[in-house]
């Protein structure tokens, strides 16, 4: 177990600078989530603390030691890739054992023929370790198998049982999942969770998948254009945005933005006041954030709110998401409501939109999420800074 | 109306039935005659190397010949008694191809040759198409266009200049001389490198995660994942320098020890007379089945390795 | 990682080698073709085009490029038509394909002298099995034909010794050699034809198998094609195996299969004349060089390596 912190990294190929002076420390023994759209330089990063690219500036530190110089294999980090990446000439078992041979044993002892026999001991003290991690992967049945042989989801322990062998400091999982089936991937979910609990183990899981994000970090990082937008717990960074783009990124469906305005104190909406407060000094257009779930649809006979027309309606079974046309057409909502909660409507209804000014997020000009006061129901504030 | 519309596609269908079936049988009829053409000189290698020396001059016997026994005089001239020199004509055909000429020094010759080219071809070829294919560095484009310009160079049509040189250097009826300008195989490299750009480069990098160096990727995953196409590299390779006879021909004068199989049979033939024609149809017949009987076993891996040029 | 010039290590002995067997080869063959050079000699004089001038002027070189382009125009075609007609036929059979597939193919494998000198046994004018099995036909309908009956009349052809047949047959095992070949790589191309397009071809009302070639099959072999042309092209320029057997010494009756091949190596290695041997190689080269590169223009604006 140990910390890690990589440094003011910077890395460009060629003329394009994929990470920009990024920071990120990660404790001792979390799990934590590399989040962002594809070519955000996410990937890249983990490749950096891997080992696997050389950044063009920055420092990274493992343990507190200095890392840049040393070879990917030295720096006693484990990665599971995409692709699995497993040896296809190879069985599980002398797949598992490849990183153990390579790191524990000679030139010689490596040798075929000639090297089993020589370290007979050797060997089987690597199979013991090899077959500790496959009881603890249920995997065993599979060691004399290759992997052209395996299930997507048994490759992908297998793939879990070369990293974990060598019991590595630090586990890099890039996009791990993404090449199994949905409901596969919902499963493995959990299991990784329940490994990364029963090891203690640093994670570093790269993924654009927001919904594993979500579930499965600790702390998640919010990347884009090769920055970190923001790097905070799951439910912080749903709830707290930073900014409009964060806000947008995370949350399905996406977040519903309105465009306010600002005046002395207050946001105002469609001419009207919300029941919040701003920093008075702020004047100008604001956007209000609301997520779908904190949009509440009402028959057009309510007089309160803004005044829309339902255009579409998703079933998703538990769930139902209602689309309106606000302002003639020029805005879309989303709201998510509860099936058969009571309240349906048809394709084409008039009905009016409103939502709870405590849930509502409020972003400047610029993007930033701005602090405000709920005349309604105050929530503690409680943000760690990243 | 509705009859009309019903019995149309009936009758088109047994129409196309029929002439299918006549289509079917005449195509046989021509693929037979071609494949009797083309096994013609097959037929003629083989019968004549069970046959005697008669047999061949007024073409009899049918296909094994009659296998009476018949007086070698060759073996008479030795001063043995006639009733010891009478040998039946296939196995009279067989021992001269091998005892008259160093026939097996000449196969192993050919296995000697060809295994090396091969060998040495692989050794050069894969770093190289590795590091075209999985590693970035300056210049890497243009020692590929350098590939693709050598793809053009066929080895035979600047055999001259590859003969002076090594004359120049006193290697000529030498194996290196067989071997060395076949060194090279950059149609070798463009396979591989095609070949591994298909390889995921998250298998290289958990090579390298494992500790791995860089030659030893080479060797110990590539090397392996790269086997089919090897395979029909292999095949391709072999083919081509177990049957090639211009290179030998230019660069071995004279003496027999180094002679491939090729060009043994081509001596055999310069001094052969009448009698001869039976032990070197036997000799062909050597020469010619190692490959065949090869191709009849793997003919799906043969014919992906000798089209393999077909990827260029 | 570890290295940043490891790559050197691996592309140096290919670089080294490419240059050294390959490119100097033909500066080699270039510098060499305007000099008198012959192995042995000391010294060698610069005599500029002299060389490239008796190749273009002199009867026995009319002789050699009129073999030689006989010799390509006629097994080029012969063996990409036979080709594609075998892999159309065979693809198109319910059974037995791949028996004829596999004999096809055999004279591929086979080394081509061995064969060569077979044919030259089969074509013995006397003792050959082919004028043998010729003289049973005479007397029977196959004297309707003018030329058999002739040939009964005045006995058959000598085949390989007659001036006027000489390159035709070469040419004949040329093609028996390398159609089986082509075939192949039809057949591999073939494979490579969606059958739906068959059946919206067929749909849209190309009715017989002549249209559903035109419309379908033929564009779309079209990168075979080219590449098949141009493979059979570069082998037939390289005829030897075949010339050198049969003819030793002269290239055939009347110089009749004088092949560039085997020009070169009667001048240059049996006369030691290196200077014209080197000029008909640069001629020789390129010839297939442009081919090649024609080859590679063609498909290029397909095809992008990646």
């Amino acid at each position: 177990m140990a910390s890690i912190a990589l440094k003011h990294i910077s890395k460009s190929f060629g003329d394009t600078q994929v990470l920009k002076n990024v920071d990120l420390d990660i404790h001792a023994g979390e799990f934590l989530t590399l989040v962002g759209p594809s070519g955000c330089g996410k990937s890249t990063l983990l490749r950096i603390l891997a080992g696997l690219e050389a950044p063009n500036d920055g420092r990274i530190e493992i343990g507190g030691a200095h890392m840049n110089a040393v070879r990917a294999s030295e720096r006693n980090l484990a990665m599971v890739f995409q692709s699995y990446a497993l040896y296809p000439h190879l069985t599980v078992a002398e797949n598992m054992m490849t990183p153990l041979k390579l790191r524990d044993l000679t030139m010689l002892e490596r040798a075929p023929v000639v090297g089993p026999i020589l370290a007979r001991k050797k060997y089987h003290a690597l199979m013991g370790q090899v077959e500790a991690t496959a009881k603890v992967l249920k995997i065993e049945e599979l060691l004399g198998r290759k992997p052209g042989q395996l299930s997507g989801g048994q490759r992908q322990r297998a793939a879990l049982g070369r990293a974990m062998v060598r019991k590595p400091v630090a586990f890099l999982m890039d996009e791990p999942l993404s090449n199994l089936d949905a409901e596969l991937r919902v499963h493995m979910r959990a299991e990784l969770v329940q490994l990364h609990q029963s090891l203690g183990v640093t994670f570093v899981y790269v993924t654009h998948d927001q919904a594993e994000a979500l579930t499965m970090s600790d702390r998640m990082a919010v990347m884009r254009n090769g920055h970190i937008m923001q790097l905070d717990t799951p439910h912080l960074i749903y709830t707290r945005p930073d900014t409009l783009e964060v806000a947008k990124f995370i949350g399905s469906p996406q977040i519903n933005v309105f465009e306010g305005e600002a005046a002395n104190g207050s946001v105002r909406l469609a001419g009207k006041a919300l029941s919040l407060r701003v920093d008075p000094a702020l004047s100008g257009p604001v956007h209000i954030g609301v997520r779908a779930e904190h949009l509440l649809i009402e028959p057009a006979a309510r007089a309160a709110g803004l005044s829309g027309k339902v255009t579409y309606q998703e079933n998703l079974g538990s769930d139902v998401f209602c689309h309106v046309a606000l302002m003639d057409g020029k805005a879309k909502m989303i709201a998510r409501m509860a099936a058969g909660g009571g309240k349906s409507f048809e394709v084409g209804d008039e009905v009016n939109v409103r939502f709870a000014t405590e849930h509502a997020l409020i972003f400047g000009r610029d993007g930033a999420r701005l602090e405000v006061e709920s005349k309604a129901k105050p929530e503690p504030l409680q943000r760690k800074v990243a | 109306m509705t009859d009309t519309t019903l019995s149309a596609p009936a009758r088109t269908e047994r129409v196309t039935n029929f002439r299918f079936s006549a289509t079917e049988t005449l195509k046989h009829v021509c693929l037979i005659l071609g494949a009797v053409i083309v096994l013609l000189p097959f037929y003629v290698m083989l019968s004549y190397s069970f046959k005697s020396p008669s047999e061949i001059m007024t073409n009899t016997g049918g296909f094994f010949g009659a296998q009476e026994l018949f007086r070698d005089d060759y073996c008479i001239k030795l001063g043995n008694e006639v009733a010891d020199c009478m040998v039946k004509p296939w196995i009279y055909n067989y021992t001269t191809a091998f005892s008259k000429a160093p026939l097996l020094r000449y196969l192993m010759n050919g296995v000697i040759v060809t295994a090396s080219i091969f060998f040495i071809q692989v050794l050069v070829a894969l770093p190289c198409a590795y590091a075209l294919a999985k590693l970035r560095w300056r210049g890497r484009e243009t020692v590929f266009s350098l590939v693709l310009f050598c793809l053009l160079i066929p080895v035979h049509a600047i055999a001259l200049p590859l003969y002076i040189m090594l004359a120049k250097l006193g290697l000529t009826n030498t194996y290196a001389a067989l071997i060395v300008p076949w060194t090279i195989s950059v149609f070798g490299i463009f396979l591989m490198r095609q070949f591994f750009m298909t390889v995921p480069d998250d298998l290289i990098d958990a090579a390298r995660m494992d500790g791995m160096s860089e030659f030893g990727i080479i060797w110990q995953v590539m090397l392996p994942t790269a086997i089919p196409a090897l395979l029909a590299f292999a095949i391709f390779s072999v083919v081509a320098h177990w049957n090639d006879y211009f290179w030998p021909r230019i660069v071995i004068t004279g003496t027999r020890e180094l002679f491939t199989p090729p060009l043994g049979l081509r001596e055999f033939k310069g001094d052969a007379d009448g009698d001869n024609f039976g032990p070197m149809m036997a000799t062909a017949t050597v020469i010619v089945t190692p490959l065949i009987v090869a191709f009849m076993l793997a003919q799906r891996r043969f014919i992906e390795g000798i089209t393999l040029t077909g990827m260029k | 990682m570890a290295g940043r010039s490891v790559h050197i290590w691996f592309v140096a002995p290919a670089i080294t080698l490419m240059c050294l067997i390959l490119l100097l080869p033909i500066l080699v063959a270039a510098v060499l073709s305007f000099t008198d050079y012959s192995l042995g000699n000391t010294s060698a004089e610069w005599v500029g085009f002299e060389n490239y001038e008796k190749v273009f002027t002199r009867t026995t070189y009319e002789k050699m490029f009129t073999a030689t382009f006989t010799y390509v125009f006629v097994v080029v075609p012969a063996s990409v038509g036979l080709g594609l007609a075998a892999a159309l036929a065979i693809n198109s059979l319910t059974r037995f394909g791949d028996i004829y597939k596999t004999i096809y193919f055999l004279p591929v494998m086979a080394a081509l002298l061995a064969m060569a000198i077979v044919w030259e046994f089969a074509l013995h004018p006397t003792v050959g099995i082919v004028n043998k099995t010729l003289v049973k036909g005479c007397g029977s309908w196959l004297e309707v034909w003018g030329w058999y009956a002739y040939q009964c009349a005045n006995g058959f052809p000598l085949w390989l010794t007659d001036k006027n047949y000489a390159i035709w047959v070469v040419a004949f095992i040329g093609i028996w050699q390398g159609f089986g070949f082509n075939m192949v790589l039809y057949l591999a191309g073939l494979t490579g034809v969606p059958r739906e397009l068959y059946q919206a071809a067929e749909m849209d009302g190309a009715r017989s198998a002549w249209e559903r070639f035109r419309l379908v099959t033929w564009p779309m072999l079209g990168p075979t094609t080219v590449f098949v042309v141009t493979i059979s092209c570069i082998r037939s320029f390289q005829v030897f195996d075949t010339v050198e057997a049969f003819y030793p010494q002269g290239g055939g009756p009347g110089k009749s299969v004088f092949v560039m091949m085997f020009a070169i190596y009667e001048k240059a290695i049996q006369q030691n004349l290196m200077g014209i041997g080197a000029a008909i190689t640069v001629i020789f080269m390129s010839f297939v060089m442009g081919l090649t590169m024609l080859q590679r223009w063609l498909v290029e604006r397909r095809v992008h390596y990646s």
